[in-house]
């Protein structure tokens, strides 16, 4: 056998035995990255079982929710032509996922999509001289969220990129807008934590850049939320526990009242014998919803913990003094309480009047609140908003982030029908750069995509040559 | 050994940089210590069996405490080693 023949049956058996299963390559992946830290190799294998295990969690999380899923999307169809998604990254991340192995591609290219956008981000940072990128992105499930939400974007808009090409444009796209919109949050991170030494890299990051630029036009931050007294069962909703099942059973509940118990009974014969009364159905399926979830959360939570500490040992290695861009909740300390519930309240108000609207004007997606955007992009905007803004500015931001999420989420998942599969991203950037991003990409092709990369990249230069160009790379340094 | 653990909103990454953060401070303090990191939700739940709670300052109304444990420690800045430091020796390394 020669050379060739031989590289080919290997690569033959890797594609067909790893490739495919995502859990042994993000395994492999967690393993070699704790190997090149120096860790003893037992520690190593440690880490490939939890990644594997953590995203073996995961698939199982994600199939109930299918499962449960399916048979009332197929019903709200069947019955009245009505579509419709969770903006939530987790049902997000779920319905992409579905949707990349429906067009028979597997997660392992989200996988080097990711490695990409990583790698992709630290090269930036490492040229920071030229680019003015500061910031390295390290939330690992965010990234993982945002790599596959992107593959699916640029799968769908070009299909004929499903492949390693494609994979290394996705991760070139996505790593320029992580080192991109997380550099553009660094002045207002400092302004707001007085140098805390760290910048916003998550969901939100165009996000708290605006709402920094538009707060202070809109109120004045003397006058501040964080004197105001708020209720105190308001404090539950702190718990994503009881958020989500509250938020299931609000909108599953109002789903299956709208479908009927006879249309349910003849759908679901095993799940909906005689003997069980309608109201314990209702419960028991919306509160299912929550359990898949959180069966979904736990097995991410489980390898991004293993993926998180090898990139971030990674960067520590090749990028010893970038700025950390990290969760959107690393701010709510430099916040009262107070103002993290009442951009989640006013979030919710918006997300309702939205939705309302949607079902007046007879759209044919209805949207349902996920917790995610809901919880973490509304008390982000508060955060920032009370800080530049104070009390009015938190009002009206918070409330137009709650509707835009809805409109530019419902768009979203219809336009990249991820409305089959009953979930869109939903993060507010997500419901409103990225659907421009994707919408440019199906129209231009490939050139959209280098457009769209150019274009981010102008970015950071706008931004030094704007700003304090002597400060501007002692920012958030010792 | 310290049974610790970091919660944050959904347990997903403010509880992991809190995590990996105490674990740098802990090494050098020489506390041998277990650290978890969950979601507000399970944590509260679980509180009991930790004896050290740590989680933004946001948050820290949200735990009950009976018979001092276990220790709440809110932390304003969450990539503080500085604060965390200080904040561990004043409520941990005292008794």
């Amino acid at each position: 056998m020669d050379f060739i023949t031989m590289f080919n049956s290997v690569s033959k058996v890797f594609a067909d035995n790893i490739l495919t299963k995502p859990e042994f390559f993000i395994g492999i992946l967690v393993f070699i990255g704790y190997m090149l830290l120096g860790k003893p190799i037992y520690e190593s294998f440690a880490g490939f079982i939890k990644a594997a295990v953590g995203m073996m969690i995961w698939s199982v999380g994600s199939g109930g929710l299918v499962a449960t899923f399916r048979p009332l999307l197929a019903g709200l169809n069947d019955r009245f032509a009505l579509n419709a998604a969770v903006i939530d990254p987790y049902f997000g991340l779920n319905a992409a996922s579905e949707a990349i192995k429906a067009v028979g591609m597997s997660l392992s290219w989200t996988m080097i999509s990711l490695m990409v956008g990583f790698g992709w981000n630290i090269l930036l940072v490492l040229l920071r001289r030229y680019t003015k990128v500061r910031t390295l992105f390290l939330t690992g499930h965010i990234m993982i969220q945002q790599a596959t939400t992107c593959t699916w974007l640029l799968f769908f808009a070009i299909p004929e990129l499903r492949s390693m090409e494609g994979a290394v444009w996705i991760g070139l796209l996505v790593g320029t807008y992580w080192a991109v919109f997380s550099n553009l949050t660094v002045e207002p991170t400092q302004a707001l934590t007085e140098n805390g030494g760290f910048a916003v890299g998550h969901q939100q990051m165009f996000w708290v850049w605006l709402t920094s630029k538009l707060a202070p036009k809109l109120g004045n931050p003397n006058k501040s939320v964080e004197s105001l007294k708020l209720p105190k069962w308001l404090e539950i909703f702190n718990d994503n526990v009881i958020t989500s099942g509250v938020l299931m059973i609000v909108f599953f509940g109002a789903i299956m009242l709208l479908l009927g118990e006879p249309y349910l009974r003849n759908l679901d014969k095993a799940g909906f014998p005689e003997s069980l009364a309608f109201p314990t159905y209702i419960l028991s399926k919306s509160l299912s919803f929550a359990v898949y979830l959180f069966i979904l959360i736990s097995g991410v939570r489980m390898f991004v913990a293993e993926l998180t500490e090898s990139f971030r040992g990674i960067s520590d290695k090749i990028l010893p003094g970038a700025l950390p861009a990290v969760d959107c909740a690393a701010t709510y300390g430099f916040s009262s309480p107070n103002t993290v519930l009442f951009g989640f309240l006013l979030g919710t108000l918006g997300q309702f009047t939205a939705i309302a609207g949607l079902l007046i004007f007879h759209s044919p997606i209805m949207i349902i609140t996920g917790f995610v955007p809901v919880f973490f992009d509304n008390a982000t905007t508060a955060v920032f908003a009370n800080r530049f803004g104070g009390i009015r500015a938190t009002v009206i931001l918070t409330f137009m982030t709650g509707i835009i999420q809805v409109l530019g989420g419902g768009f979203a998942a219809w336009y990249f029908q991820l409305y089959k599969y009953g979930g869109w991203h939903g993060n507010i950037d997500w419901d409103t750069l990225w659907p421009v991003i994707g919408v440019i990409m199906h129209n231009l092709a490939v050139p959209g995509v280098i457009l769209c990369i150019i274009a981010m990249l102008v970015i950071p230069q706008l931004q030094y040559r704007n700003g304090n160009r002597e400060e501007y790379f002692n920012q958030g340094m010792e | 050994m310290l049974k610790v653990v970091a919660a944050c909103g959904n347990g997903m990454g403010s509880s992991q940089i809190i995590k990996m953060k105490i674990s740098k401070v802990f090494k050098k303090l020489n506390i041998d210590a277990d650290i978890h990191h969950l979601s507000m939700g399970e944590a509260k739940s679980a509180a009991a069996s930790y004896d050290v709670v740590f989680c933004s300052l946001s948050l820290v109304d949200n735990f009950k405490v009976r018979n001092d444990k276990p220790i709440i420690i809110g932390l304003k800045n969450l990539l503080s080693e500085q604060e965390i430091e200080e904040k561990v020796k004043e409520k941990l390394i005292k008794q």
